[in-house]
């Protein structure tokens, strides 16, 4: 017997490798140190979700707005886990993380401020229906929108995602940090079914409402993690769910299907919002100072080596 | 416009023939990576298979060991490398390795295994020293059932490279998992036939290269499109 076939392959297969080898090497350069005379975000890769390119409160409106146009896009995920190790290990320089986020403050991340104001003003808003929402209801949570602001959220948001905290326990917590009881007015006023969005900022804030409601004598029941906005809207309008906690822009821009009408301004946005909602008998009540929006972030390394605060400092020479 | 008009489209224009995100570049990265990543597989786990089943030893062993090397998905390494090796080309070539041992390992060992006993004890009876029989006799009766399982494996690193496109790297996968992030329904159907028209090629590539491997008198036993050596058959009977 001949084994003519192995050498065949044998030759096959080391021809080929060859090929691949002559092929195969794509150059990965680092970023470079120091000064070069060109514009910092020149010399930095953006890391965010495959979309971003392409949306105009991620690189598009960079572009558009700030003038930045970036060495090069790494897609990833939506501030999730590949973000945040692709910042750490140095693959991209900046990413694209939410306002929100707990690991910003635990990682020591430094989210640029937006100077120029490209994102839009998705503040923490109650959405319910108006039957439901009684005057001392809309009071109470008024008065939690008043106190709520983006640090508070984002020390919660950690307590949940980085602690493992329940957010039953969180909201209760919070609620006796800002001096909301949570029993003992009675009972007997009605029933209110609160709901939130799949994510664990939006259970905390439910649980927040709910919570506080049912210390004033509402009957409170709880439809967590119930999905998108494309399921929790229209249940509110159908009825089977009372309350929800939204985000003035993008609440709006869902339901004027995207017109482009938010702006940074929550107090405006939240209008313009009510004008939309009151002809289904829904209300959006007072935006809280709380925001979860897109958030672009570096490591303090980056942050101190070019001295960056502002996102229009990216289009400075460095 | 029905999607597949529209899909057609997506074919005809010439942006998307171009450049970094055109089809050619991408198709070249998805060849590059599956064709390194099984070579890898291949040279990593063809002299444990081989040698295994030549010595007869640990055999269970190392089909077990295999075996759950199968049951690992190849999602979870890929990001489960993320922190380790970055993002890009290193995690995915990592999880297509690991993906592509196990068919090469368990098919190189049950080839090895069933090379009849009798051919064995007659190479030994010509004098035959333990490797020359080893690569002359052993090897090329077993080839057959050695190359299936490199088929096996091929095709399922061509359809798995899909993936690296999460840890942003490029490949065909870049068109589906783009897709779904911009709600881009034509592109994710071009990129799915673009993924299965290249598993497809890769298929008969591998076939074509199984059968070369094949000794001539062995190869009338054998047809163009059957697989002698699926795995799954075989390590019922080897293992």
């Amino acid at each position: 017997m001949r084994d003519w076939g192995f050498r065949a392959i044998l030759s096959g297969v080391l021809g080929l490798s060859l090929l691949a080898s002559a092929c195969g090497s794509s150059g990965g350069g680092s970023p470079s140190a120091g000064s070069s005379g060109k514009p910092i975000a020149s010399q930095m890769i953006l890391g965010g979700p495959p979309e971003c390119p392409t949306r105009p409160f991620c690189e598009k409106g960079l572009m558009d707005k700030y003038g930045l146009t970036f060495k090069d896009f790494k897609p990833l995920d939506a501030g999730g886990p590949l973000t945040k190790a692709a910042l750490d290990r140095g693959d991209i320089q900046i990413g694209l993380l939410f306002s929100s986020d707990g690991s910003i403050a635990a990682k020591g991340y430094v989210v640029l401020n937006d100077d120029k104001h490209l994102q839009n003003a998705d503040n923490v808003v109650p959405v319910g229906r108006s039957a439901a929402l009684k005057s001392d209801a809309q009071t109470l949570l008024n008065q939690i929108d008043s106190k709520l602001n983006t640090s508070d959220l984002a020390g919660m948001n950690k307590s949940a995602d980085i602690d493992k905290q329940d957010p039953a326990q969180i909201a209760s917590d919070y609620l006796k940090k800002i001096g909301v009881s949570t029993s003992g007015g009675g009972s007997g006023k009605g029933k209110i079914t609160v709901a939130g969005f799949n994510f664990s900022e939006s259970s905390i804030l439910a649980q927040i409402y709910g919570q506080a409601l049912k210390g004033i004598g509402y009957d409170v029941s709880y439809k967590l993690n119930l999905g998108n906005r494309e399921v929790v809207e229209p249940a509110l309008e159908k009825g089977d769910i009372d309350l929800y906690p939204g985000y003035a822009a993008t609440e709006l821009e869902f339901i004027n299907k995207a017109k482009g009408e938010a702006t940074p301004d929550p107090a405006a946005t939240v209008k313009l919002l009510n004008g939309y909602l009151q002809a289904k008998g829904l209300i959006a009540l007072d935006p809280s100072a709380a925001q979860d929006q897109n958030a672009f972030a570096v490591t303090k390394e980056t942050a101190n080596k070019w001295h960056l605060v502002n996102l229009s400092d990216l289009a400075k020479n460095g | 416009m029905s999607i597949f008009e529209e899909v057609v489209r997506w074919f005809l224009d010439p942006a998307h023939w171009d450049g970094t995100f055109g089809i050619p570049n991408r198709l070249w990265e998805h060849v590059q990576m599956s064709f390194l990543a099984t070579l890898t597989a291949a040279v990593l786990a063809l002299p444990v298979g081989v040698l295994l089943g030549h010595y007869g030893r640990f055999g269970n062993l190392a089909i077990n060991v295999s075996n759950v090397g199968r049951a690992l998905p190849s999602f979870g390494i890929l990001v489960l490398a993320v922190p380790l090796f970055g993002i890009g080309a290193a995690p995915a070539f990592i999880a297509l390795v690991a993906l592509a041992i196990p068919p090469i390992v368990t098919n190189s060992y049950v080839g090895m295994r069933d090379v009849d006993p009798e051919l064995k004890e007659a190479a030994r009876g010509l004098g035959m020293r333990e490797h020359v029989a080893l690569l002359r006799v052993e090897m090329p009766v077993a080839l057959p059932v050695i190359m299936a399982g490199i088929r096996t494996a091929g095709v399922q690193v061509v359809a798995t490279a899909t993936l690296a496109a999460v840890v942003a790297w490029g490949g065909l996968g870049r068109f589906i998992v783009d897709g779904f992030a911009q709600r881009d329904d034509v592109q994710i159907f071009a990129g799915a036939i673009l993924v299965a028209a290249l598993a497809m090629v890769a298929e008969l590539a591998l076939a074509g290269l199984q059968w070369l491997a094949t000794p001539r008198p062995m190869r009338a036993s054998m047809r163009w499109f059957s697989r002698p050596g699926r795995t799954d058959e075989l390590v019922l009977q080897g293992g």
